[in-house]
Formats: C-alpha cells, structure tokens, sequence
C-alpha cells in the first residue's frame, strides 16, 4: 500500500506540472489581453509597452517563461504577481481560502446530512407517495440553474431584500475568527443554494445504490440469520451501498475547492471562485495559473484519499 | 416499467414550469419601460445639485462589483479608480460635480498663468496642504514636479504621460528622472516650458490624477520595484479621505483588500481651509464584488448606501417604477458610435457611409440600450457638456440630410447610393460586410439592428458574435483582422477639452497595429490638417470653435454614425444625498455625498 | 448413486417465481382456485418426532400480468433430525416454498395460506418478531451462491459473530472464539487465521463451509439448504454434501435440501420431494423412488442425468420444452404437455396426489399402476420414451409433445 501511494503521488507531480504546462499554453495561444498592454493602461505607446514587457519578463520564449514559474514555485514557494492587482498570487489565494473552504465543507456537511437519509428512505418506500415526492423534487433542483436558485433564495429569505427576511443576505460573509456567529448565518443561504443541487444527487445516488445492493444475495442471508431490517438496511445494505458514494464526495468536495463560482458570486463571497473568474476577465494570466495549480492540486489529492478510502471501505480492492 | 418513470418525471418537470412561471410573474410585476422621454421629472437628469447644505457624519456604504485597477494617482484612468483617487488626493485643479467645463483650483492657490504665447505655464499651490502619516509635512512644488516626472518610469508606465506632457522640454526622453522642462523655483511654485504652444491642453491635463503630489523621498524606493509599489501596498494621501492605514503608510490588506473590499476615513492632517469639498461622511466602507441584480436590490431597499456599477436595466425599471427619488441619470457620460471602415472595403466610399447613417434607426438603438433613461440619441461626436458640444449643433447635431432623420430615412439612403453609383439605390458589388459585436447583454440586437440597416441598402452583411474580451484584442482594434463595422465603440472624454473625445478615434496618426483606437482607420488628409491645427488653438473658446469644426466634418464626411449620447443611471438609498460628477460620467463623489440623517 | 453433473442450469436460485409488485400483508388467504393436492398431511410416524409440518401451504405473487402460482398448495414432513429432498426445476417453487417457511417472501408482497407447523408453532401466525428469533437460530437457511451471499466487506468471524449474537447475549470475544471452533467443525484447515478473513480470501468451497458454520452457529435443529453445491465444482460438491450428512448426525439437525439434481439427493436424503409448477408430482422414501418412480416427470428427471452404473450407451433423454408459465398453467394435469404419456383426457382432468405404493410413496399421475410399471421397466433398461409408450399401451400420443429443448 505504500508503494502505491508514493507512486499516485509521484504521478500526481507530474500531472500538476502537465496541467500548469496546458493553461501557460492556453493563454499564450489564445487571443486574451497581452498583460503588458493592461498595465500600460489606454493609449499605452509602444515604447512603454515594450519596457514593460521587458519588466515582466514577457519578451523571454515560452518556454523561458514557464522555466522560471515552476522554479520560482518549486524553490521560494512564489506564485508570480498578479498582473492586475500587483500583490502576490500566493497571497491572495490564501487570503481567499477559507471563504471557500468554509463554503464548501458546510454545504458538503449539508448534503450529506440531508440526501442520504431521503435517499434511504426514499428506497424503502419506493414506488410509495413518499418517493415520488422526493425523487420529483430532487429532479426538480438536480435541473434548477445555481445563479437562479440563488438569486430566488435572496428575493425570498434575505434579511435586506427578501419578502420573508429570515437570514442575512448577499456580501454578508465574515471571516470565521472574526465572528463565528456571524460567519454562520452569512453562510446558511449560500450552503442551502450551493447543496441544493448536490443533495438532490446524492438522494438519488443513495437511493439507486442501496436499492440495487438490497437486491444482492447477502441481504438476503443478513435477513436469514434474523437480523432485525433496520439493521439489516443501515448496516449490512448501506455499508455496501456507500462505497460509491465516498467516491463522488471525495472528488465533489475537491472541485468545489477550486472555486463555487456561481455561488460566491451571487452572494459575494470572497473566494477562490470569484478571484479566478475576476482574473479570467481581466487576462490576469498568474492569478489564473495559481488558482488552477490549487485547484488542480485539491483534485490530485482527493483522488488518492479517495482511492485509498475505497480500499479500505472494500477488502475486495487492494492496491500492490 | 416505464410508466412510473415517466409520469414522475412529468411531474417533475411541470413543478418546475410552475416554479418558473411564478418568478416570471413576481419579476415582471416590475413592469414596462417608461415613456421615450416625455414626462421625465427634472431629478432625473442630474442637473442643479445643491453642493453645500449637507449634514455631517455617518458612514456610507458603496457596492462595486468590479474592482479597481489602480490606486496609484500616476496610474489611475479607470472611472472607478478615480472616485477614490479625487475623494483621497488634492490634484492641482478640478471640476466641481456640477461643472464640466471650468476647473476649479484645488491644490493650486489660483488660476494657471500662460506666457510665452502659450509655451509657458505658471502654477502657485497652497502652502498648508499636508500629506497624511507617517510623511506629515506640507506638500511643496517638488512634489508635483516629481508626481509627473515618475509617470515616465516604466515601473510607472502612465498613458496620458505621452499625450499630454509629452510637449514639455526634455519630456521625450525621460525615463523617470527630473524633467528639464519642468522646474520649481520655490516651494509653492511649479512652471512648464513646452516646445510648441499647447498650454491648454496641458492645463486641461493638471485636471487628472497626475498632478497629484507624490513625495519623492517616500515614494522613490517604492517606484525603483517592478512594478511600482507606491499606490499598490503604500500610499500618502492629500485630500479629505485616506484609505486606511498602518503607521507605515501601508494599506494594503488594511484599506484596500483587493477584490474584497476598501475602507476610507478620515485624513487626520487634512485641513478643510484648503479644502472647497466639505467631506461631510465620517468614513465609506467599500464593497467589491457580488451580482449586481442583488447589490441594485439591496442599495433600493436599504438605508445608507449606493451602487457604484451601473444598475441591471430590471433595477432601473424599478426604481423608475417604486424608488424614483433614488434614481439619477447623469448626461455627458460619453457616447457610442458605429465606426466604419475607411480605409477599404464598401465603407471607403463617403456615399455608401452617408447612405448607412441615413438608414440606420438610431432610435431603435437607443431602445435596445435601456431607453431615454440611459441615453438620448447621438448626432455628433463631441458630447453634452464639453466644450464644443453647441457650437457643434447641441442636441440635433450638424444639419446634413443623412442626420436629420434618428429613425432612419430609406429614401436619403438611396439617394447616397445614387450617389455612389448605385442607380438602384442598392449595392450590386461583392463584397461582404463584416460586422463584430459582443455576444452578451444587449450586444447581439444591437448588431442585429445594424445589419438589417445595411441590408436595406443591398450590402451583403454578416453579423459575427464574439466574446467581450476579444472584442477589442483580436477584431474592432486590429485593422489586419479587415473588419467592416464595429456598432458599439465609443469614447469618454478626459477632461472638458474636446481634444480629448476627437483626437484618439479619428486622426490618421493615431492608427496603431493593435490596441487601436482610430477603429475606423479614419485617415482623412483633411481632417488630420485640422486635428493638428487645433491641436496648437490657444484660449477655450477658440479651441471649442475650432474642435467643433472637426466634429461637423466628421459628421459631413460621416466617417462613423454616433447612435447614443449616454447617460449614467445612478440609484441610491433612501437616507442618502448622493452627489455625483457630471465631469466623471456621474460616478459619485464621496467628498460631496452626505446621508439625510445620518 | 454418485455424484452427477446437473443438467445445464439457467437461472439462479431465486428463479422462483415472479418478481412481486407490491406490499402485501402476510398470512392473508387470497380467493381462488382450490389446491390439486387434497388430502391432510402424510401418514407418518408420532408427532413428537416432527419436526416441521407443511400443510396445505399455498404462496402467490399478484403481478401486473396476474397472480403468479408460486406454490399451489403442498404438504410434507421433516422429522427430527431427518433429511428431506425438495427436486424441481427453476420454477417449481422449492425455493419459495423455503424461504415462506422461515418469512422471507413477505418482503416480496406475496400471499400465503395454509400451515407451516414447527415445534408446536404455525409459523404463518407466529408474530414478525417471533418468526425473527426462529430465523437464524431455530431454523437456519444456506444459499446457492456463497460468494454472493456473504457480505464481502465484512470478515467472515465477524459475520458469523453477528448471527450469534443477535439472538442470545454473549461476549464479543466468546463468541469470536466459538466462531473459530464452528469454522473447525465444519473443516476449514487452519481456522484462527481464517476467521478474521474476508469471504474472497476463501475458496469457494470453503466459502459454502464458512456459511454452514455461520448457520449451525445457534445450534439450528432445522437447515435448509437451497441448492447448496449448484455454484461448487464436482469434488468439492462431494465434500460439501458429507460434511452435511456429518453434521445432521452429530448435532442432530434436520435438513430440507433443495436441488434441482437428484444425483445430490440421492446422497443424503432419507426422504425425496418432487415439484412441478408448484405441487408435489410425487413424495416417497430415497429408495423407493430411484427403484420404482411412479411419475413420468421423476422418470423423466431420472433419464436426464447420466449413471454410471446403468447401460452404457444408452442416451440421455432431456426432458422436453420449458417448465409453464406459473399464472397461465396448462389445463388438467400440468404436466401433460411435455409428458410423452400423455392421454386425451390428461389435457382435461387435474390429477390428485395420491398412494401408489408403501410408506407413503404418492404420485399424482392418472395412468394407472399397470402402465407405469411398464413404462418404467422400459425406460431403466435404457429404452426410449417411444418404447416406453409402447411398452405401457399408449398407442398414440393425444397431444404432440412440446419441442425438444435444452431444459432450463
């Protein structure tokens, strides 16, 4: 097992260096703002320009350029400045990072909590009213846009523009260690928007998984030995039923990580989301590279936790 | 079993049509658009505010969803940007909030001194203005002298260093250091010596974030890094607000978190003698980011606040509708145009360019825009409120057959194109039209309008959508990429001088292989004589004269079709007094805006 | 008898029946056709000991396409520590029958009537709770496939822990420990090591010992035993069926073993079951059956597997066409159309479960004693079913026989 692990890690390094390889491509190749252009501001003439570019070292080849980004991560740690901002990359995107983290911890807590109970329950009684009415309002947010339902969660529940003002609403985030009751209720609308979607799935994920697993053999030798059927469903069926599940979350969790775009946006969270797609429209190249290497790291992790999780979840998977 | 399946997802499927239809109808209840102009109360048009009977105190709250590009005042062209730049620095010069033509001094003590027949420029500034901790000490001439001079650095790098001060002695060469042409013979007096007499527009020019002072002892280390750290994580102030800092001068993190919020306060060293603004708020909290349906929401329904961006056309409807005292649409906040090719293609012929105007329904293009609230129809280039802008015909605009008809004249049109050797009055060539507009927002309608104009008249137009941020980058601003017509280009002038709306997008010097912004390649040797004779006009109205000459030439040779001369909505809350710049595409002005009760 | 390789098998163990629709209460008689098999219990020996009585026991599935006649009224006995066969094909309802005994079909919406009577109990009136402790403890079931039916992420001893102590208090230890002596009794070769494994780490005969061991873990006195070699290869069958046989003698155990090989039965079963489309076709002692079968569906279950010590050469005769459709039967005897004795009458009367020789051999077939003798002697001596025919008198076959296909 620690082979493999030390081997997934291995070609995770090479994978994180392939991705930063893919987007120093994407934005050289495809027509965006030349950065140096953006500092210059309108009108820049062309003597400033070219000593600007000279500045940011925008004249050396590509493949300069990108030698000395990943050294300059791999040595001192150093993501680069923003083109736009002039602050360190590595900077902004660890003053960004709890806001994410706190979003998208809460909301994953959120749908777990809520999807798997309905998605049990939902596969007892299936085919009764109770199912019918779950799975339908399941589809129903599974399709509801993100923006949307946000947007309808605020005209309808925010403290200072909702009909019925419950919670507080858009651009109230705090930090947690500045106000941790505060830093909760600025975060119920959004875990509510941003796990809407994903409880919807994991109840029917559940649902699907246990009902096919309440079908195999071994439920039905749990039931012969008399086990009582709540056992027989939360342990026997759902120890088998999960195991797919783990999976899901673990890669869920680390996407969201990257960034809930929609979501910070309508609610004007300050978070890793937002600082990309601010730096996209801004052609902000670093800010971009950063966020991406992050992100893409969050995924390269969470696959190796996830596949190690599964080995351990199922015997039957070992890894040599 | 598939029946259960389906007739759940039926289910499914129409609880989110009702869902839908149920937001649709609470949406649209804020209904239709307000009449094309008739019945539009005086508060609407952002004339006559009344700069000094405010209250003091409170803090005021502002929403951008956009950040801000520079805080630097050597750096700072963005609209946004100078909101904080003019609350927080004392420029040598500057409009009041109701004034767009006549700057009054700031820093400087009076009015510039011109001598020399022009090539010579006087400034005296106050002795007690003081910059704010940790440098204290008053500003001085030096300052000034060294605020400019740094614009050259190309840590720097400022755009308007070029246009505008590059006529000064010694400007030309300079990369950062001391200027021969500008000197300081006392504390309190600065003087230009500029090669050829463009005093006014150099005076024009001490309006803009540049002449504000930077202290050389504390800024010098800052500008020798790549880029520049002055206005990035350190600044000192001038004016009545500061952004919040540490001991050290430091804000960022502290008054600035970038894409996250700004904090001002108050400038402890300010002294309001220097000062006409009356800085009424105690301190403005900033908010940057969030949608801005949401934000017009919560400005609307809120008490102590304002939106900086310009609101969603839903948010103006409604405050049209229910908040119509929150509401201003401040005029002279620039203008749009379609510009056409010049330099080849169908477009090269003055006929076939007359014959678009007349039939483009300008009219109809205003609409898609937002309405009479968001602009009125535009007939020339230079816009309400600069210099020129009467003398230019004002509102009707110059009096040539392809302008006199804002919905559009089939029959003039074919007349040009009579004119043009078309006895059809349609085009019988080849060639094939290309139009590029954005794909989102009201883009994609407006290029549709613009097609069906140039169709009318037998051109072969194709209309293609790109993204926003290519727009500009790779077709409108790369004459290589051979495109015919750019519906939505427009301009916004610098400062009251119509030099600053004309020059840039229609002289045939101006034309660079990318980052154009002569989108139409306009070369016209006539034109470009008069763009540089005016150049060189001294006095102000002379200059009007002369510039608004050029205009009706523009309009004559009808090198591009202005469609709309924009107005900024503007909402804000109910307990706020919002004063905002008529010289600044109305953005606010927070050393004017008070609260009601604060 | 030895060991015969089944017949080609589709199908797993849960082939039985339809898949049911919806909830239904349990124990409810539903309306409707009289059962074939009239007539009480078998004759047999005193009650005290009987171990288990089946009575009348009638299971059906209400499906969409109609109710499904899984089990169509069948009675038999198990004596204490006696070892009863079930035969059918897939369909036959052997295995429902079994898993109503112990409650197990409920889950499947399915109505049952008629008395299942244990120990003194009706197991069809006892409460859920009640049926619950039986299960697992009192009456204990194996499975076809033991791979599939041990829960792959839980460790064997675990499993086999957990069986025990659901139904009495016992310490986790103790009973990890007697999980380790049941894997000895049941001969799995270095049981400490095995104990704490998972079921893929087994072989698969050591997977079908494990979960005997996990059903003798409360000392059963009754197991079934649902085709319990099918899965396994052919020696190892053979060590699977002694171990039974063991078993039931040490720990005095009854077994039902449900198979659709009478190779298999024949190797442990005192007592001998045949089903067809939900009824008993015929009942009798082990020997009595092999020597002189009284029906032709047993002659043709018979015929159909190789023995090594019959004639050689002579050929297999699979029997023909498919077992019927459990909610549209075939009028009359249900079996008569793949029955190659088959008279114009057969297609209209039902028969009835009746004697036809000593101990309680029954047989319901209307040829008369006469015929199936003779139809017997000529097919044992390796006879076609042609000469069988002619050997009883029927001179002509009233209603065509169904194609010949390989029997699922």
């Amino acid at each position: 097992m620690t082979g493999f692990i030390v081997r997934r890690l291995l070609w995770g390094v090479l994978l994180l260096i392939l991705v930063i390889a893919v987007t120093f491509l994407i934005f050289y190749l495809l027509p965006s703002v030349d950065p140096a252009i953006l500092r210059a501001g309108r009108n820049g003439s062309p003597k400033v320009i070219a000593e600007i570019r000279r500045n940011l070292g925008l004249n050396h080849s590509i493949i300069v350029q990108f030698w000395n980004y990943t050294k300059e991560i791999v040595l001192h740690g150093n993501f680069g400045y923003s083109y736009y901002y002039n602050d360190p990359v590595g900077g902004l995107i660890s003053d960004r990072l709890p806001a994410t983290v706190s979003l998208t911890v809460g909301a994953a807590v959120l749908w777990v909590v809520v999807g798997v109970p309905v998605g049990i329950i939902s596969a007892i009684k299936r085919r009764t009213f109770i199912d019918r009415v779950s799975m339908g309002t399941a589809l129903v947010f599974v399709s509801a846009p993100v923006f949307w339902l946000g947007l309808i969660v605020l005209y309808l529940f925010a403290s200072d523009i909702g009909r019925f003002p419950f919670f507080p609403g858009s651009g109230s985030y705090v930090g947690l260690t500045v106000n941790p009751v505060k830093w909760f209720e600025s975060l119920i609308l959004p875990w509510m928007v941003l796990s809407a979607t994903s409880t919807a799935i994991y109840a029917r994920l559940v649902r699907g998984s246990l009902l096919q697993v309440m079908g195999e053999d071994y439920i039905r030798t749990a039931r012969a030995k008399g086990l009582p059927e709540r056992t027989v469903i939360l342990k026997h069926g759902m120890r088998s039923a999960i195991t797919p599940l783990v999976t899901v979350l673990g890669l869920d969790i680390a996407s969201l990580l990257g960034g809930a775009i929609l979501t910070e946006g309508v609610f004007d969270i300050p978070g890793i989301g937002r600082l990309n797609i601010d730096a996209i429209g801004h052609g902000d190249v670093t800010i971009v590279q950063g966020t991406v290497l992050v992100a893409s790291i969050f995924i390269i992790v969470a696959n190796i936790i996830v596949d190690i999780a599964y080995a351990f979840l199922d015997p039957r998977v070992r890894y040599e | 079993m598939t029946t259960p399946i389906r007739r759940r997802a039926i289910v499914a499927l129409a609880a989110l049509f009702a869902a839908a239809a149920a937001l649709f109808a609470f949406a649209s209840s804020q209904s239709t658009t307000p009449a094309n102009g008739a019945g539009l109360k005086p508060a609407l048009t952002g004339a006559g505010q009344n700069l000094t009977n405010g209250k003091r105190g409170g803090v005021l709250t502002a929403y951008d969803s956009e950040d801000f590009e520079h805080l630097d005042p050597g750096e700072a062209y963005f609209s946004l940007d100078y909101e904080i730049m003019y609350a927080t620095q004392m420029p040598l010069f500057e409009y009041l909030p109701n004034n767009t033509t006549v700057a009054t001094p700031m820093l400087a003590s009076g009015q510039p001194v011109v001598t020399d027949g022009g090539k010579t420029v006087t400034v005296h500034i106050k002795p007690n203005v003081h910059f704010s901790p940790p440098v204290n000490r008053a500003v001085t001439s030096a300052d000034v002298a060294y605020a400019i001079e740094r614009c050259a650095n190309p840590n720097v790098a400022n755009a308007y260093f070029q246009p505008y001060f590059g006529n000064i002695v010694g400007a030309a060469k300079a990369t950062g250091g001391p200027i021969a042409g500008i000197t300081t013979p006392n504390s309190t007096t600065i003087v230009f010596k500029l090669i050829s007499p463009s005093a006014d527009l150099l005076i024009g020019a001490l309006s803009l974030p540049i002449s504000m002072p930077v202290p050389k002892e504390y800024a010098a280390p800052l500008d020798a890094k790549k880029p520049t750290q002055y206005g990035t994580s350190s600044e000192v102030f001038t004016g009545p607000y500061m952004l919040k800092s540490d001991a050290t001068g430091k804000f960022l993190g502290l008054g600035y978190q970038p894409g996250k919020s700004a904090t001002l306060v108050r400038n402890p060293n300010w002294n309001p003698k220097t000062d006409p603004q009356p800085a009424y708020l105690n301190q403005i909290n900033i908010n940057i980011g969030g949608a801005s349906q949401v934000i017009g929401l919560q400005v609307l329904k809120g008490s102590d606040a304002l939106q900086n961006d310009t609101p969603t056309n839903a948010n103006v409807q409604l405050a049209y509708q229910k908040y119509y005292n929150q509401l201003t649409a401040v005029p002279g906040a620039g203008d749009h145009y379609v510009s056409l090719n010049n330099h080849q293609g169908p477009f090269a012929n003055v006929n076939i360019r007359r014959a678009a105007y007349a039939a483009l329904d300008r009219a109809a293009l205003v609409k898609i825009a937002g309405g009479s609230i968001v602009g009125t129809v535009g007939t020339h280039f230079i816009t309400p409120g600069s210099a020129g802008y009467t003398q230019a015909g004002g509102d009707a605009g110059p009096k040539y057959p392809w302008n006199e008809y804002p919905n559009g004249n089939l029959a003039v049109a074919q007349k040009y194109m009579k004119a043009a050797g078309y006895p059809s009055g349609k085009y019988t060539g080849n060639a094939v039209v290309k139009i590029v507009e954005a794909n989102n927002g009201n883009s994609p309608e407006e290029g549709a309008v613009v097609k069906n104009a140039f169709a009318s008249i037998g051109l072969n137009a194709k209309l293609i959508l790109v993204d926003q941020s290519v727009l500009y980058a790779k077709y409108c601003g790369v004459p290589a990429a051979e495109v015919d017509a750019c519906p939505s280009v427009g301009w916004i002038r610098d400062f009251a001088d119509p030099q600053t709306i004309l020059q840039v997008p229609f002289w045939g010097k101006a034309i660079t292989p990318t980052n154009n912004s002569n989108w139409g390649q306009v070369n016209d040797p006539q034109i470009n004589a008069a763009i540089v004779k005016a150049t060189n006009v001294v006095g102000a109205s002379a200059r009007a004269a002369a510039w608004a000459k050029i205009d009706d030439m523009l309009v004559q040779k009808a090198v591009a079709i202005p469609w709309i001369f924009d107005k900024q909505p503007n909402i804000e809350s109910a307990n706020v007094r919002g004063i905002s710049d008529l010289w600044d595409v109305g953005e606010w002005d927070y050393a004017y805006t008070s609260l009601k009760n604060p | 008898m030895s060991a015969a390789e089944p017949p080609m098998s589709a199908g797993g163990p849960t082939g039985d029946g339809a898949e049911a629709a919806r909830h239904g209460d349990a124990g409810q008689a539903f309306g409707a056709e009289t059962p074939a098999s009239a007539g009480g219990p078998p004759p047999a020996a005193a009650s005290s000991d009987r171990l288990l009585s089946v009575e009348d026991l009638i299971v059906g599935f209400p499906t969409p396409d109609g109710l499904v006649h899984a089990v169509d009224g069948i009675s038999y006995n198990v004596e204490r520590a006696g070892s009863v066969g079930i035969v059918g094909e897939s369909g036959s309802g052997k295995t429902v029958s079994a898993l109503t005994l112990i409650g197990l079909t409920q889950t499947q919406g399915a109505k049952v009537s008629g008395r299942i009577m244990f120990d003194g109990r009706d197991l069809l009136k006892v409460s859920k709770d009640e049926l619950r402790h039986i299960r697992g403890n009192e009456i204990a079931m194996i499975f076809q496939d033991p791979l599939s039916s041990l829960h792959p992420q839980f460790r064997v001893g675990a499993q086999i822990v957990e069986a025990m102590r659901i139904h009495r208090s016992i310490t986790r230890s103790a009973a990890h420990t007697r999980a380790t002596e049941l894997l000895e009794l049941v001969g799995i070769p270095d049981p400490r090591r095995r104990v704490d494994q998972y079921p893929h780490e087994f072989s698969g005969g050591m997977r079908q010992r494990a979960m005997i061991a996990m059903a003798l873990a409360n000392e059963p006195k009754l197991l079934i035993a649902d085709e319990p070699t099918t899965a396994l290869d052919v020696t190892v069958q053979a060590q699977i069926l002694a171990l039974l046989e063991r078993l039931r003698r040490e720990l005095g155990m009854a077994t039902i073993m449900i198979t659709h090989d009478l190779g298999v039965v024949a190797q442990i079963a005192d007592r001998i079951n045949v089903m067809y489309a939900g009824r008993i076709v015929e009942t009798a002692d082990a020997r009595p059956l092999f020597a002189t079968p009284q029906h032709p569906y047993t002659w043709g279950l018979l015929r159909s597997i190789p023995t090594l010590d019959g004639p050689r050469g002579i050929e297999l005769v699979p029997i023909p066409g498919r077992p019927p459709s459990l909610i549209r039967r075939p009028s009359g005897c249900h079996f008569h159309p793949r029955c190659a004795y088959a008279l114009p009458d057969h297609a209209t009367i039902d028969p009835e479960l009746v004697d036809v020789g000593p101990d309680g051999h029954r047989a319901a077939c209307l040829l008369d004693a006469a015929q199936r003798a003779a139809a017997w002697a000529a097919l044992s001596g390796g006879g076609t079913p042609e000469q069988a025919r002619e050997a009883a008198g029927i001179a002509e076959v009233a209603v065509p026989v169904a194609e010949t296909e390989i029997v699922g």
